[in-house]
């Protein structure tokens, strides 16, 4: 089964942005992340920007795991059998 | 439905697919589809500019983390609200997916709704399918170019206005304007409204129906909602078989001919390039250009309309067709109780909000009186858009005694006030070692906003 490049392509990019964009939101809701850089000390961070290298990260994570996903679906080799038989090594 | 069309070529290796010229479609529907393009843009492009009570009436302020709808105000907390928000807005598809088959996607998709508008200045630019074609096969030169580049231009102006608006729902967008006229926007600011009108530029410019063929999910699982009596558009094949080409004026019957005089105009116009007479293919989107294209034919030679109509699978084998079946009655009752538990749950919102942390260190401690004292930290997140002074009071063992000043606390408008207290009970009058504690919190100018959580109380361990 063979698909177009450009199905190929979308295969790997579009569902990983889908998921990444409900997983931002739903992270974000959770955990704020002003509150999470004040306990790791950080003073100054902009909500925006910790919400758009969130979606990112997120989106390259589900990438990968999207392009595993089409690796792991290459066929591999099939093992050659070979009928076992008696050696004399004497 | 599921099966991909005949036309595809199976197993070829790395189809490129071929570029749709959409020939332009008039009438009924086509008319309905340019009626629902402006409504809903309109509502996109204007909505945040409405204020309501001194403030952006739709207002997603990301980075508040406050979401403003009129005159309600979501905190995080609230996001229970945005999930049923969600069902419903999955059950209302099912249903009209099921009453209607594609209405979403011919009608309302944002998809639609750009590639329409994309298309519109496309032809205005560039002229009609058959100007477009002619224009692509033709040689780079001076009016290829200032053609080309004339569409383009324009597509990205629409293109930022779009990204523009779409960070404003976000962003308070007129403070936005004020900054993107002085050049100083924020760069995160910047990043978005760049990479949403490029995302707009692509796929209403670019991608168009391949969004619907590739990416789409609900493309791919709409069948399944589909039945008999689900509305579909289709071709009349009865009626219009065999097809072929005949003089003006010539009674097919006599040609032993069908009412499809094969013009090809319902391929033309179609958006995803399919042929509706080969029969209901998942790559329709249902848009009904086909429909117009063919009423408009019908009209010219003097046949009735409707050889391509929007009709379901039973009135085309003459069955008795049903509106009213389990399935609808089911998505109804479902989308109903839904909305109606929305309804009522936002209208019985209470926006104030008590969380007590026991504090860790000491489970509890004696005080010099003989009596167990146990100590709290208070979150009260006052959620209104007013100020108010509340009340506290502590319910558990008998005699049980908060220290704090707790007759008058005051919470401004969205403020998380952190107030720690102490309570104190004689052990003879515990129940256990560990028992329940309820915290009581009203307001004192607004009788109707009070919460109440609880929590536990530690004593020493009975003898």
């Amino acid at each position: 089964m063979t698909i177009s490049k450009v199905q190929h392509a979308v295969s790997v990019l579009w569902p990983s942005f889908l998921l990444a964009s409900a997983a931002t939101v739903v992270l974000f809701t959770v955990f704020d992340p002003q509150a999470i850089a004040a306990c790791m000390g950080i003073e100054h961070l902009e909500r925006t920007a910790a919400y758009t290298v969130g979606f990112f990260v997120l989106w390259t994570m589900n990438l990968a795991s999207s392009m595993l996903t089409l690796y792991f679906q290459r066929p591999v080799h099939v093992p050659v059998i070979v009928e076992p038989r008696d050696l004399d090594l004497d | 439905m599921t099966a991909p069309n005949a036309s595809e070529p199976a197993g070829t290796f790395y189809v490129k697919p071929a570029k749709i010229y959409p020939r332009e479609a008039h009438g009924r529907f086509a008319r309905l589809r340019v009626f629902a393009v402006l409504a809903l843009l309109g509502l996109y492009y204007l909505t945040p500019w409405l204020d309501w009570g001194g403030r952006q009436a739709v207002l997603f302020d990301l980075p508040a983390r406050k979401f403003y709808i009129l005159g309600l105000a979501f905190w995080p907390q609230d996001f229970f609200f945005l999930a049923l928000l969600l069902i419903i807005a999955a059950f209302s598809l099912f249903f009209f997916t099921a009453l209607a088959g594609r209405l979403w996607c011919g009608y309302a998709c944002p998809q639609t709704v750009w590639t329409e508008t994309f298309m519109w200045i496309e032809r205005w630019v560039e002229g009609d399918r058959g100007a477009r074609m002619k224009l692509d096969k033709a040689p780079w030169d001076a009016r290829k170019l200032r053609l080309k580049a004339g569409k383009h231009a324009l597509w990205l102006l629409f293109a930022a206005w779009t990204g523009f608006t779409f960070v404003g729902f976000f962003t308070p967008i007129r403070e936005l304007g004020v900054r993107l006229a002085g050049f100083a926007l924020g760069p995160w600011e910047l990043f978005w409204i760049v990479f949403y009108s490029f995302a707009t530029w692509g796929n209403a410019g670019f991608m168009r129906e391949q969004v619907c063929l590739y990416m789409c999910p609900y493309a791919r699982f709409q069948s399944a909602m589909f039945d008999k009596n689900t509305l579909v558009i289709s071709y009349d094949a009865e009626r219009g078989e065999p097809r072929g080409s005949r003089k003006r004026g010539v009674d097919p019957r006599t040609r032993g001919l069908g009412d499809c005089i094969d013009c090809t105009l319902c391929v033309q116009v179609c958006p995803t390039g399919i042929d509706i007479r080969n029969g209901l293919q998942y790559q329709c989107i249902g848009c009904a250009a086909c429909v117009d294209a063919c009423d408009e034919v019908m009209d010219k030679i003097g046949s009735p309309r409707g050889l391509v109509r929007y009709t379901t699978e039973n009135a085309l084998l003459h069955h008795q067709p049903h509106v009213i079946r389990p399935r609808m009655l089911v998505y109804a009752a479902l989308l109903l109780a839904l909305t109606g538990g929305l309804v009522y749950a936002i209208s019985v919102r209470t926006p104030l909000q008590l969380d007590v942390i026991r504090d860790r260190n000491a489970l509890y401690r004696m005080t010099d009186d003989g009596l167990a004292e146990n100590v709290y930290t208070l979150k009260i997140l006052n959620m209104d858009e007013h100020p108010h002074r509340f009340a506290l009071a502590v319910h558990g063992a008998p005699g049980m005694r908060l220290d704090a000043a707790a007759d008058a606390i005051a919470v401004a408008a969205g403020e998380v006030l952190t107030l720690p207290v102490r309570v104190s009970a004689d052990p003879q009058d515990l129940p256990a070692a560990s028992s329940d504690i309820r915290f009581e919190l009203r307001a004192l100018d607004t009788p109707d906003l009070r919460t109440a959580t609880t929590g536990r109380f530690l004593g020493p361990a009975r003898r």
